[in-house]
């Protein structure tokens, strides 16, 4: 509530610190003092400290499942009686080897360089919100915003994957079936897709507010 | 008394919670959080009747586009194809239903009901929003837009069946079909509507009456 006479404070002020409150469902202005938002009725709440803890434990679980999504296979398929496994990464060695580097490009990003970047994105953003890590706050929300974005481009694999088993189903001369690695991977992008949505990104910028103007 | 005279001229981002002083834009501009850079606010304009020709033609297309076959394949002699929700049953049967609903879902579910809501939405601010029951609808499927816009995955779904049709090529004869046509335009009719659509706006409706 102190009111300074800085340029700087008095350009910066958080809707907190004058008693209202963003609706997080419709986005309406409220005060804080209401309780619930006069236009959707939903709860109202200044911050959610809760979403740190619940946005790590999301993450870690889709690190663990992402690891598992690149070890184990992710389609079986039986071309004239023989069996191959194809994990992530050799279904896109197998598409640049017979030249189809577009498509290999897209594959690529799509299915390894967007999980990892996304996750390693959102695990720098948290671990600079717990330990309070002097990192540029504008680009941490450049970067979060690109994650938010991109992260939904995974599900081009499963597409993919489902359209193919559909299709090409024909025994021993050809056969194509998922495998452990797709379910895994389907969890993986839902996970960070809810890790991404629970956090509160707002905390990031009451954390180091403090140590910036501290009085 | 000085607090109601803050909600009209003030804005508050939602991802740092800066208080930012709200000015009038002129149409094609988006006004920016000066601290975090989140997109703010716009000038909230969409045209109802617009929106309700892109609902109706997007729903008109949503049958073909999900009954006839996206893509088909010619592979000695034998002919097979497959819609959106074929696939993902396809997956399921295998076991993997967590990937069978997760496509079902986002390709087929998810922008049903997003257009449905859409058109319901559009129904309401046109005729019944005087009506009690109307607003009270109205705020329950606003309330949802948000994640059904996100489950909608349209886009990505058009660019799969391309991968997959050169993927295929190398075994098989692919073949694109009426179905691949439909499906490209409910993808484009639904991007327009999208654009169109504005939930600022449509939570504008409620504020007013």
């Amino acid at each position: 509530m102190t009111t300074s006479s800085s340029l700087d404070n008095q350009t910066q002020i958080q809707g907190m610190n004058k008693g209202l409150c963003l609706c997080k469902v419709c986005r309406k202005i409220n005060l804080t003092s209401n309780g619930s938002c006069t236009r959707c009725h939903a709860p109202l709440a200044t911050r959610n400290y809760a979403s740190i803890g619940q946005s790590w434990a999301l993450l870690i679980t889709a690190v663990i499942l992402l690891v598992l999504a690149n070890i184990y296979p992710i389609t079986l398929i039986t071309n004239r009686g023989v069996v191959t496994n194809d994990t992530i990464f050799s279904g896109t060695v197998h598409l640049v080897k017979t030249g189809m580097i577009p498509i290999a490009i897209i594959v690529f990003t799509a299915s390894v360089l967007v999980p990892w970047l996304k996750i390693i994105g959102l695990a720098i953003y948290l671990t600079a919100i717990s330990f309070n890590l002097p990192v540029s706050k504008k680009k941490l929300m450049v970067g979060f915003h690109i994650i938010e974005w991109i992260g939904r481009w995974s599900m081009l694999d499963l597409f993919v994957i489902s359209i193919t088993v559909a299709l090409v189903n024909m025994g021993q001369l050809l056969d194509a079936k998922p495998a452990p690695a797709a379910t895994a991977f389907a969890l993986v992008i839902l996970l960070t897709q809810l890790a991404a949505k629970v956090l509160d990104t707002r905390l990031l910028w009451d954390r180091l507010e403090p140590q910036n103007d501290a009085k | 008394m000085a607090h109601t005279d803050q909600h009209q001229c003030h804005v508050l981002c939602r991802s740092c919670d800066l208080v930012v002083q709200k000015r009038a834009l002129p149409s094609p501009v988006r006004a920016l959080c000066p601290r975090c850079g989140t997109a703010l606010y716009d000038t909230p304009y969409c045209s109802i009747n617009g929106m309700l020709a892109l609902c109706i033609a997007a729903l008109i297309m949503f049958f073909p586009a999900n009954l006839l076959p996206v893509l088909e394949i010619h592979f000695l002699g034998s002919i097979r194809n497959t819609t959106a929700f074929q696939a993902a049953i396809a997956v399921g049967d295998q076991g993997y239903w967590v990937v069978g609903v997760a496509v079902a879902i986002s390709a087929v579910i998810a922008p049903l009901l997003l257009l449905s809501s859409i058109l319901a939405q559009v129904c309401i601010a046109k005729f019944a929003l005087h009506l009690e029951l109307g607003k009270k609808t109205l705020r329950m499927l606003l309330k949802q837009q948000g994640l059904l816009s996100q489950l909608t995955m349209l886009e990505i779904y058009v660019l799969s069946f391309l991968v997959s049709a050169f993927q295929l090529s190398d075994f098989a004869d692919v073949h694109m079909g009426m179905g691949t046509f439909c499906f490209t335009m409910l993808f484009l009719l639904l991007l327009f509507l999208q654009r169109e659509y504005n939930l600022e706006h449509m939570w504008g409706l409620l504020d007013d009456n």
